[in-house]
């Protein structure tokens, strides 16, 4: 990039692209699957503050000097100046990766394929690492989410037999594995504290005959009580299903704890 | 008239000098990023034939993609607000900051040095996107090298934010105090280890040029400047600042996405299992723990309620590591920090803190309890 001016245009026009990034995810709604529903703002900050960076170089065609710049002009350091703000083609392609990445690849939360790479809360795995200490909301059965019972059985000494015969509605995606048999799969939320980077798995196992009819990543809704069992030598409630119903996917994909 | 003769020619043999040479060494520079970018396809691209031929399909490979696109955006579009908040902090050190002001309360000498560079955290709350420019604005103001590199390590955890966070994790307790006082400490040594190197001899070369600029000066009077520069107004001073925010955004960010990518794709195709099995050990446990906190390159301001997850199944010692070590330095701000420093300083600022962290997490594994 030879001119100033052509510089700043594409500096600028990269700084509004990213902006319109970010408001497009913002606006349909796909933000919740990439970030916790808290730092939300933090991105709706960020696209007005890009677009009010990106206006700053209106006046392209002449770089105003830094203040403390201007004592100094000898010819060396204005090379020196010009030099460092210079801004490569193959830089302004890295910037526009995640923008093209993100139009190119349509959308999609965390699913039942990046839980393979997550075992070690995943499954039967799971019960070896706590999940978050905090204290346990006292909430109605009928109305614990996934995270909500997974504390409540990290709480409990012998949930196998404690949790028998509580009713549980529970929302999340289906998720099979060789373990759980053929009759079972695994309805399974992703609890999220910050960014995906740090999206840990966790579900219950639905004991349910037709389990083969519902294909991985499929959301639904399971109604059912608890019932001891074994799965690897872990003993942990299984949800025995009354009603397994497809759902559409939830708006907020992902647990916050 | 005559006198000028010779600095113009002498600018002119500098410009037809250094042109083809700048253009080169942009044209290599290009090679490198795309070098790079193509590693990393190639990676991913060996692991998808791999898939593919074990007859699993195509459909295992769009997920696989999938997946790393999803992390990959996820860690971009949540570090880009705290990135942008850096360099606009970046952008008015450089306007509004005077560097005679730095230069008249920091401290020169090593041990205070690196101590008030480890506790500048505490009055500029930025994470670990949003030190790194700052930082590297600060060096270009002519701030010592050990100051930077305490401030670039501590700041991160010695900072509001992410007290508060650690406290809501783990309450007042031994995790917390222990992962404050550990990366204090970390910071500061690592800082007074290069408190004897020259700017020029870490930093990169514009940056260094920009501090040696700013250090020559340190002895003239800036009353002289300013008496003969009236200032100019406060709307162009906040556009020079945006604009220097703008600059400062987009360069970091090429390291940024850089390294989000290289995370994502680490933790699409090794399993965490794979790194937590190593061991579970005194002092297994804490390497698995420094492996997992490199590659999982997350905030730090939440990496608290990770480290809950495990604090059960692995030694407290790994559980302060894996705080006090992510910070620092994952392959995310690894890759930030080829932004400011030269390669052979970037691989001194993971080594340094991964040898001692590894030091603190064996030492209280074996002496205090696990």
């Amino acid at each position: 990039m030879q001119s100033l001016k052509t510089q700043n245009a594409v500096k600028a026009l990269l700084l509004i692209a990213l902006a319109f990034f970010l408001y497009t995810r913002l606006a349909n709604g796909t933000l919740y699957f990439y970030i916790n529903a808290r730092f939300v703002g933090f991105t709706l900050i960020a696209v007005f503050g890009l677009l009010a960076v990106a206006l700053s170089y209106r006046f392209g065609q002449k770089r105003p000097q830094l203040a403390d710049e201007h004592g100094h002009e000898h010819a060396a350091a204005a090379h020196d100046h010009q030099h460092s703000h210079a801004f490569s083609w193959g830089g302004a392609l890295i910037v526009l990766l995640p923008i093209a990445l993100g139009l190119f690849v349509p959308p999609q939360p965390l699913g039942a394929a990046a839980l393979s790479n997550r075992e070690i809360n995943s499954g039967a795995n799971s019960l070896d690492t706590p999940a978050v200490a905090r204290a346990i909301e006292e909430k109605a059965p009928a109305s614990k989410n996934l995270l909500d019972w997974w504390q409540t059985l990290r709480a409990s000494a012998n949930p196998a037999q404690e949790l028998a015969g509580q009713a549980v509605n529970v929302t999340g995606f289906v998720y099979h594995d060789e373990r759980f048999g053929t009759d079972a799969f695994m309805v399974t939320r992703y609890v999220v504290s910050c960014c995906v980077a740090d999206a840990s798995p966790l579900g219950l196992v639905v004991h349910w005959p037709q389990a083969p009819e519902f294909k991985d990543d499929q959301w639904i809704e399971v109604k059912g009580t608890f019932a001891p069992s074994t799965i690897e030598a872990w003993q942990l409630p299984i949800l025995v299903a009354e009603s397994v119903t497809p759902v559409a996917a939830p708006n907020h994909p992902y647990l916050y704890p | 008239m005559i006198a000028n003769k010779p600095t113009q020619s002498d600018v002119v043999g500098q410009l037809t000098d250094t042109l083809p040479t700048g253009r080169t060494a942009g044209r290599s520079r290009l090679l490198r990023w795309l070098l790079t970018v193509g590693l990393i396809a190639l990676v991913l691209a060996s692991i998808f034939v791999d898939t593919l031929t074990s007859g699993v399909g195509s459909a295992f490979l769009a997920q696989r993609f999938q997946t790393f696109v999803t992390i990959f955006l996820g860690i971009f579009i949540e570090a880009a607000p705290f990135l942008l908040a850096g360099s606009l902090v970046s952008g008015a050190i450089a306007v509004f900051v005077d560097q005679s002001l730095l230069d008249r309360y920091l401290p020169r000498r090593a041990l205070p040095a690196a101590l008030s560079g480890a506790a500048l955290g505490l009055f500029f709350p930025v994470c670990e996107c949003g030190v790194v420019p700052v930082a590297r604005r600060l060096y270009e103001k002519g701030l010592p090298t050990s100051i930077g590199v305490a401030f670039l390590l501590a700041a991160p955890v010695v900072n509001p934010v992410v007290i508060v966070s650690t406290y809501a994790a783990f309450g007042w307790g031994p995790v917390l105090w222990a992962r404050v006082g550990f990366s204090f400490l970390v910071a500061t040594v690592v800082g007074l280890i290069f408190h004897l190197a020259q700017a020029r001899e870490i930093l990169l070369p514009r940056i260094s040029d920009a501090h040696a600029h700013a250090c020559d000066h340190h002895g003239h009077a800036h009353s002289e400047h300013d008496s003969t520069l009236a200032k100019p107004k406060l709307g162009v001073r906040v556009q020079q600042a945006l604009n220097t925010a703008g600059d400062d955004f987009l360069d970091m960010a090429r390291y940024l996405i850089l390294g989000a990518m290289l995370a994502a794709a680490m933790q699409t195709l090794v399993p965490q299992s794979a790194l937590l099995a190593v061991g579970r050990g005194p002092i297994l446990s804490v390497i698995a723990m420094q492996a997992l906190a490199f590659v999982l390159s997350i905030c730090s301001t939440v990496d608290a309620f990770l480290a809950l997850a495990f604090s059960g199944a692995f030694t407290t010692g790994s559980i302060i590591t894996f705080l006090t070590f992510g910070p620092m330095v994952d392959i995310k701000s690894a890759l930030m920090f080829l932004g400011v420093f030269q390669r052979r300083v970037v691989l001194y600022l993971i080594i340094l803190p991964l040898l001692l962290t590894l030091l603190i997490g064996v030492f209280w594994n074996l002496n205090i309890g696990l």
